[in-house]
């Protein structure tokens, strides 16, 4: 079991992520289906749970900036996770390889510490494609205007600065989260375009 | 905007420090607090419990239940409806649950099982930890 888990972590480290998400790792067994567009891609992410330290799964990348395709397999470790009775704590390590060609990968480290009134994220990604090499940065900072109970519809009013080094300038835009039971939708507009992020989990 | 995100990164950090220094302490109360003694009858929970116990909560939970064991479990983690799904699912796998309530204001979850039921502390915090969150403490009350 201990080689095991040690094997896991080393084929996470290697296929180290792409994109910073919404509880990038679920309940054990848990699975989640996501959707996301924005001016840079738009994919399709299926990820699987054994357990609720890992996560693994595939997705397909519609790359709109390199005008390319791939399916990308993912990978997100929780590192680190601190519970409190009024906050979580958690930091990721993320990675993701494509299909395609072994010369598109990534890799990087997410964090995130919440409370039921204030969410605040970071995330820090290397991304390695055949036609460039590049980091992208993303922080988040988000506040609820009211305390939902379970089952309620939760909304979210969040902050999202980020950037990558291709373009080498921070944009900030405010998007806005609402999600009840098992669905979660992202949605925000940043110089006329959408960021769009939708999540199902079962 | 560099001193913006530093300013940003110096809130954050400070605001977990503090939240957690708070919450921290809490949480450390009831992980110390032994809660096997609040395994009581039916006549000893009339009597209330030393511990937080959520009476509004309870009432509710039990207006269409009869001849159950109610665990009052007290989570650690639990900040986010969205993450705390999976204790549902989980819960619901088991045969001997009939009913599950969670809070998060309160931070509590209450799981109905039959009577027969030998609830077990040790299996309901893994069943929460299987989901990501910490089981602290709980109480049994039988109706």
């Amino acid at each position: 079991m201990g080689i095991f888990k040690h094997l896991i972590f080393a084929i996470t480290l290697f296929m180290l992520s792409d994109l910073a998400e919404s509880r990038p790792v679920s309940w054990a067994g848990g699975s989640t289906i996501m959707y996301r567009t924005n001016s840079m891609m738009s994919s399709y992410l299926f990820h699987y749970s054994p357990t609720y330290k890992y996560s693994i799964g595939a997705e397909y990348v519609n790359d709109k900036y390199f005008n390319n395709h791939f399916i990308n397999l993912r990978s997100t470790y929780l590192l680190d996770r601190h519970n409190t009775k009024i906050s979580q704590r958690n930091i990721y390590l993320t990675g993701g390889i494509s299909t395609k060609t072994n010369q598109d990968f990534s890799y990087g480290i997410h964090g995130d510490w919440e409370t039921r009134r204030i969410f605040s994220s970071f995330s820090v990604i290397n991304k390695h494609t055949k036609e460039k090499n590049y980091t992208e940065n993303e922080f988040q900072l988000g506040l609820a205007p009211y305390l939902g109970e379970y089952n309620d519809i939760h909304t979210w009013v969040m902050l999202k600065a980020k950037k990558n080094t291709i373009n080498n300038d921070w944009e900030i835009y405010p998007f806005i989260k609402l999600f009840q039971g098992d669905y979660l939708i992202e949605v925000g507009s940043k110089n006329s375009h959408w960021d769009v992020h939708f999540i199902i989990r079962y | 905007m560099y001193k913006i995100l530093v300013m940003f990164m110096v809130f954050t950090v400070s605001s977990v420090s503090a939240m957690e220094k708070s919450g921290g302490h809490g949480s450390h109360n009831h992980e110390s607090h032994n809660h096997e003694s609040h395994n009581h009858s039916a006549s000893e929970s009339a009597n209330g419990s030393d511990i937080a116990f959520p009476e509004k909560m309870f009432s509710e939970f039990i207006s269409d239940l009869a001849n159950v064991q109610i665990v009052i479990v007290d989570v650690n983690g639990m900040v986010c409806d969205f993450c705390a799904r999976g204790i549902e699912k989980v819960l619901y796998t088991d045969d001997a649950v009939t009913k599950v309530r969670v809070s998060l204001e309160l931070g509590k979850v209450l799981i109905a099982y039959v009577s027969s039921k030998k609830v077990d502390f040790e299996e309901i915090k893994n069943i929460f930890l299987s989901n990501g969150q910490n089981a602290t403490g709980y109480i049994i009350k039988k109706i």
